[in-house]
């Protein structure tokens, strides 16, 4: 079972230290905005199961599960809100086109 | 005895300096994914030191700083996309 911890724990950083390399390397927003996503859902949600069957149903394994669902779900979000910031500011604000406003109506 | 969750965290830790430097180069879009980056990984670290010392008031702070840095980044990319 130890094992089995300390794999879980050490993939999870593995992942982390990965994604922080490549949003080094990438040379744009939006390369490097694809590497937010292995930390905030695999990582986390490792590094969370691992301390669960290390701690078992404690306080300790509850806040870590709540921990890793409140980066799970926010940082998407966070991530999509940041690409629609980078396109606004590359781009310009876009508007529906006519014909499709005119269906809508 | 080494710790294993002290190992992790450290190693984590260091995974902060590629994160560094994206938030201290480049124009503030890039600024911004490097601290969302970073704020992930140290809500990690945050976790693992808090399992490695045992102490239950550090997974608050990992929690608080999970909470609070989604409405910083929300603001932060609100701003870059309207006025900044």
């Amino acid at each position: 079972m130890e094992r089995v911890i300390h794999i879980l724990m050490y993939a999870g950083v593995a992942t982390a230290l990965f994604s922080t390399v490549g949003v080094l390397v990438m040379r744009n927003v939006n390369d490097r905005l694809h590497y937010l996503g292995p930390p905030g859902t695999l990582s986390i949600v490792l590094i969370a199961a691992a301390i669960v069957l290390q701690e078992g149903a404690s306080q300790f394994g509850t806040k870590a599960i709540v921990c890793a669902l409140i980066v799970f779900v926010s940082n998407p979000v966070l991530t999509h809100a940041t690409a629609r910031a980078a396109r606004v500011r590359q781009f310009g604000r876009w508007s529906e086109p006519e014909d499709q406003r005119k269906k809508a109506s | 005895m080494t710790n294993v969750w002290l190992e992790g965290a450290i190693a984590l830790i260091i995974g902060l300096i590629p994160c560094g430097i994206v938030a201290f180069r480049g124009d503030s879009m890039n600024r911004l994914v490097g601290l969302e980056a970073a704020t992930v990984v140290v809500v990690m670290a945050m976790m693992l030191l808090a399992e490695g010392y045992h102490r239950n008031f550090l997974f608050d702070l990992a929690l608080m700083l999970a909470l609070l840095s989604f409405g910083g980044g929300m603001v932060f990319a609100r701003f870059l996309e309207r006025w900044l």
